[in-house]
């Protein structure tokens, strides 16, 4: 293959299309195939890839192309990403520019299918949107614009399909609607698209489960599920083994040390702001553990300013602490009230700290 | 197989680049349709498509004629309208209706000299210099208006191809042929039309066409002479191409399809059959076309032995265009991104013609002239004119229901300034009209071949043009030689082409074609830049900084923003205008953004943050850390906690350390946990002008936190505690907050809250 003269190779590619075998058009056309290194066909130029994304409209009532459009449009993003990083290198163009521009032209190919609303439902060009849509969200979620993502869900969210497209499409899918839902402190509905994601990951990616898990760890978190030591193990995301030692054990010291320590890696993966909710959750274990150790009711609001002042938390006072309080018994960790006038927290007698899963 | 295909691959566009698209592939396919209906049974799909009536074509065609067929509605459209209003300004007399769906007739035979007038714009284009094909500059604008007149009839025949057009060939055909024309709106008309055309007339037209669409290819230099000719040689016809007319007319005659050797169409469909592929077709098509013109004119088509004509060997053929399809793909990638693909190169060239309406418009104009005259040869032309006209009428239909017409029409109109044309093109054609004598024939040849050089010259521009990626430039340039503003681009095509304003925008950067400014005045107002900057306008950076000083003095003092901000937007503007990227306007930037900020301007303070987040790439300044911590504060004020992710990404150490972004870092941690204690205590301890901007959600921030108090306090809360915890200056303030919030006070004692009630009500908020 990587000999061939560029006869032969349009001969192929003919060939495909005329037995509209799609799929190995599409292998023909990849960039990722290995006809791309040959230099004998060096002709086929990239103009070429792109005239199939338009000639994929004209065919009515049919759907073969499709692999040919996902492995254009693919090739389209990752073109995208390269010249975005070659132009940045050089210090060129707007940021996301390159992308943006892939991302319109993506765009076109969805309102094409799904705007395919005559052709049956075997020949229908639907089948192509969630796979455009996963290529959308990359670009999305590359160039932080979230809010165009909300069109597309919707979409899926409306359409009769979409508990038939692929499972890979799927997992793909609710990996970037989970992760959107986590941005959007929507931690519920993120949990079960990104456990969703994760169960369903092919086993071999263990790459792909990784990244599923770096945002379902912080996630299932927040909603009161630690990782055991071995997940992380596995996963190679000793990272969080700190921070969830550090929340269930209410350590707000080590939580402070280990978000500093790995700083950089949670910013990079955009789950800094999420961990730092935890701290939260932090809170509650600490001072659930203060209830515990006084075995009353009545907790004066002095003895969590010490406890925290044991956690090296700097200049607290008084009213910080009414202020935390006031927070997670507003959030429903705490079940009391706070008397200003006696400067105590009053806690519920039954169920004081309800189980963190059935809070938020 | 494969070697066709990877041909075509590559050259898509060149068979239609070749023919020079414009006028001359219009008169062309007429003919070239008849060939192929006669040959229906073997290209079956090509000719299903033409012949229907364009709407139709899509579905049948495959995708790419699909596409085209669409494309050229829209032309059509176009040109249509065009035609029509003219037509309705120019034959006031006719009612609307009948204009409408008629718009050839008035050209017909029986038209009262009026009709003729005409001719008068068709002088103009018959200078096939004169006209800068390419060229919808103002200069043309009065030879204009003529042409369009005559665009329609010219630009429909392509897009009417279908079997309609060979029927009005010949007169007998059309009775025969008609019903398939008229499906859409016609009975009527087309018996209407036929009456008035002459029989026999359209064929003529065509030759004419041919003819100079074979000397194209000399021709075309000549096309791009100064455009400023155009209009002295459309009034003097030059006598020499008065001998030329007669050959053209006899060339002409030839040309007909019924007149073909038999041998030839044989030929002809061998050739198709020959094809694989619609691609196959679709060059064969070009190919033969030249093949057969050159043949039918010199004569030789009556003479060989077509049997023995060697296929046409579409290699060969190619090399000669080899040039074109790099040129059709620079050009895909300059109008339409390079997103266009195969299919769009090849649309391009109708979209080209479409764009290039104007040069078209010309040349359709003096094809229009040509059929004007009442000789024999002109009823031929009347008759393929209303073939065309027909046509045109057929996919009014369609076209009169696109949104889209009355703008392109307008567009045309304005843009171009076609109104003067017109206008000037009907005074002609009055005069015209009445001289029609021999003479006046004789002229109309001699403009007839001029024109149809010119046509050709034109057509081929069109054509080529649209390969030629220096065509803008060009026009560019010559645009400027008269100093008028030319569009880029039609505006039509912009709503095909996203990626147009790339060239633009790039020759328009401010950076590559910088000036200095000589305008002395300290202070000066804000004009929004419509144009090119005028340097006796601009200010340069010496009195900038002057104004600067004086803007500043004057805001201390006066307070006036209105008047601020004024003075410092033509600051910016001054300092963009001459690529000034600088320290000094980082200070401007800063300043502006601190004025804005202060009177909570946030449009202009997010302009100016924007601009200094680039500004700061280059130029260092000591407020980095200040517009940083603005920044991460707004993102806290619109809960982009997405790019406030990314802007922690970049954020340096050092940056960290100044106590801006600290104080900034620490907001925003206390404001995602819910602080309100220290958020508030930050708040009131707010570096630089960072309070202006948290005020700008300190609301939002104490109806949450008041939310959490009262929900947390039992049995009350005093009011001092929430003052103090959410950061009021003084009582009356917060009692103002508490008792628009509809808080209820303790009744024993009102300096406290109930909060068991205050909640209750607070939540049905």
């Amino acid at each position: 293959m990587a000999h061939i003269t560029l006869n032969q190779y349009l001969q192929q590619v003919l060939e495909a299309i005329d037995s509209r075998d799609g799929a190995f058009c599409a292998e023909m056309l990849s960039f990722k195939h290995p006809h791309v290194a040959n230099p004998r066909l060096q002709l086929s130029s990239p103009e070429e890839k792109s005239m199939h994304l338009h000639s994929f409209q004209a065919h009515k009532e049919e759907n073969w192309a499709l692999p040919i459009m996902f492995a254009a449009t693919l090739d389209l993003r990752i073109f995208a990403n390269n010249a975005e990083q070659q132009l940045q290198s050089k210090g060129k163009g707007k940021v996301g520019d390159m992308l943006e521009k892939a991302a319109e032209q993506l765009m076109s190919c969805f309102r094409v299918c799904a705007s395919d609303n005559r052709a049956g439902i075997d020949d229908s060009k639907k089948w192509g949107m969630l796979f455009l849509i996963n290529q959308l969200f990359k670009i999305y979620f590359k160039i932080n614009k979230l809010h165009l993502c909300k069109p597309l869900i919707r979409a899926i969210d409306s359409s009769n399909l979409k508990d038939d497209y692929s499972t890979a499409q799927r997992v793909t899918y609710k990996y970037y609607v989970g992760r959107k839902a986590m941005f959007d402190s929507d931690f519920k509905q993120a949990e079960e698209y990104l456990a969703f994601s994760f169960t369903h990951c092919h086993r071999s990616c263990q790459r792909n489960k990784r990244l599923i898990l770096i945002y379902l760890l912080p996630v299932k978190m927040l909603l009161g599920h630690m990782p055991t030591h071995q997940l992380l193990k596995k996963y190679d995301l000793m990272q969080f083994a700190d921070v969830t030692k550090a929340v269930s054990e209410g350590n707000l010291l080590l939580l402070n040390e280990a978000l500093v320590k790995h700083e950089t890696f949670f910013i990079r993966c955009g789950i800094f702001l999420i961990l730092e909710k935890l701290k939260i959750i932090t809170y509650r274990n600490l001072f659930k553990k203060v209830y515990h150790l006084l075995k009353t009711h009545q907790l004066p609001l002095d003895a969590f300013l010490v406890a925290l002042k044991m956690m090296k938390v700097e200049d607290v006072d008084i009213d910080e602490v009414q202020c935390i309080l006031a927070n997670l018994i507003y959030m429903g960790h705490i079940k009391g009230y706070i008397s200003h006038q006696h400067q105590k927290l009053v806690v519920s007698k039954q169920n004081p700290f309800p189980p963190l899963s059935s809070v938020s | 197989m494969a070697a066709n295909a990877a041909q075509q691959a590559p050259t898509p566009n060149w068979p239609y680049g070749s023919n020079s698209s414009g006028e001359s592939k219009v008169h062309e396919n007429p003919e070239w349709e008849k060939a192929r209906q006669a040959l229906a049974s073997i290209s079956k799909s090509q000719n299903s498509t033409k012949t229907s009536p364009t709407n139709h074509t899509t579905q049948q065609t495959g995708p790419y004629q699909a596409t085209d067929s669409s494309a050229m509605q829209q032309q059509q459209q176009q040109y249509y309208q065009q035609w029509y209003q003219q037509n309705q300004q120019q034959y006031a007399g006719y009612p609307y209706p009948y204009n409408y769906y008629y718009p050839m007739p008035p050209y017909g035979g029986p038209y009262p000299p009026g009709q003729y007038g005409v001719p008068g714009g068709y002088q103009t284009p018959a200078t096939p210099t004169g006209q800068a094909p390419a060229m919808p500059m103002m200069e043309d604008q009065s030879i204009r208006p003529g042409y369009q007149g005559y665009q329609t009839p010219a630009y429909q025949p392509p897009q009417q191809q279908g079997p309609g057009q060979g029927l009005y060939g010949g007169p007998g055909r059309v009775d025969a042929k008609k019903p398939n024309n008229s499906n859409m709106n016609k009975g009527g008309q087309q018996l209407w039309q036929r009456m008035k055309q002459a029989p026999g007339s359209g064929a003529v037209k065509f030759n004419i066409q041919k003819r100079p669409y074979v000397m194209t290819n000399q021709n075309f230099p000549s096309g791009d002479q100064a455009p400023g000719l155009a209009s002295p040689t459309a009034t003097n016809p030059s006598p020499g191409s008065v001998a030329a007319t007669s050959t053209t007319s006899t060339g002409a005659a030839q040309t007909r399809p019924q007149d073909w050797p038999q041998a030839m169409k044989e030929y002809v469909q061998r050739c198709f059959t020959a094809c694989e592929s619609e691609e196959d077709k679709d060059r064969t098509e070009k190919v033969l076309k030249d093949l057969l013109q050159s043949r039918l004119q010199d004569g030789s088509a009556y003479t060989i032995d077509w049997t023995r004509e060697p296929l046409p060997d579409l290699k060969t053929k190619q090399s000669r265009w080899e040039a074109v399809p790099q040129r059709s793909q620079e050009n895909a990638i300059g109008r339409g991104g390079a997103t266009r693909g195969r299919l769009g190169a090849r649309l391009g060239n109708y979209r080209n013609v479409f764009s290039q309406r104007s040069p078209s418009s010309s040349s359709s104009h003096s094809s229009r002239s040509s059929s004007r005259s009442p000789s024999p040869h002109s009823r031929h032309r009347d008759r393929s004119r209303h073939h065309r006209s027909d046509s045109g009428s057929q996919s009014d239909s369609s076209m009169s229901s696109d949104p889209r017409l009355p703008l392109s029409r307008r567009q045309q109109k304005g843009g171009r300034g076609r109104g003067a044309g017109r206008e000037r093109g009907r005074g002609a054609a009055g005069e015209r009209g009445r001289g029609r004598g021999k003479a006046n024939r004789g002229r109309r040849n001699m403009e007839d071949l001029a024109s149809g050089i010119g046509k050709k010259r034109k057509g081929g521009n069109a054509g080529l043009d649209f390969h030629d990626p220096n065509r803008e430039a060009k026009k560019q340039s010559r645009a400027a030689r008269f100093h008028t503003k030319l569009r880029t681009e039609p505006l039509v095509l912009n709503i095909n082409v996203f990626d147009l304003p790339n060239g633009t925008q790039e020759g328009l950067s401010w950076d590559e074609c910088p000036i200095v400014g000589t305008c002395q005045d300290i202070t000066k107002n804000y004009l929004r830049l419509t144009c090119a900057p005028d340097p006796a306008t601009v200010r340069p950076i010496s009195v900038l900084r002057k104004s600067l000083i004086a803007v500043k003095t004057h805001w201390k003092s006066n307070q006036d923003y209105l008047y601020a901000c004024e003075q410092m937007k033509s600051i910016r503007q001054d300092l963009t205008v001459q690529g000034v990227r600088t320290d000094f306007t980082v200070e401007v930037y800063e300043t502006h953004a601190r004025i804005a900020l202060e009177k909570g301007d946030h449009e202009e303070f997010n302009q100016c943050q924007t601009q200094l987040k680039a500004l700061y790439k280059d130029c260092s300044s000591d407020n980095v850390g200040e517009f940083t911590s603005y920044r991460l504060i707004y993102y806290i004020f619109t809960k982009n906690s997405g790019d406030l992710t990314t802007e922690l990404v970049y954020l340096t150490p050092e940056l960290r350390a100044d106590p801006c972004v600290a104080h900034a870092l620490e907001l925003r941690n206390a404001w995602a946990l819910g602080n309100f204690h220290r958020f508030f205590k930050l708040y009131q301890n707010a570096p630089r002008m960072a309070a202006y901007l948290i005020d700008k959600f300190v609301e939002r921030e104490r109806n949450l936190a008041l939310r959490a108090i009262l929900k947390t306090f039992r049995p009350s809360v005093p009011v001092e505690y929430v003052q103090s915890s959410l950061a009021f200056s003084d009582l009356d303030s917060c009692l103002a907050f508490l008792t628009g919030l509809g808080v209820t006070f303790t009744p024993s004692d009102p300096s406290k809250i109930d909060c068991k009630v205050s909640s209750a009500s607070l939540t049905t908020l």
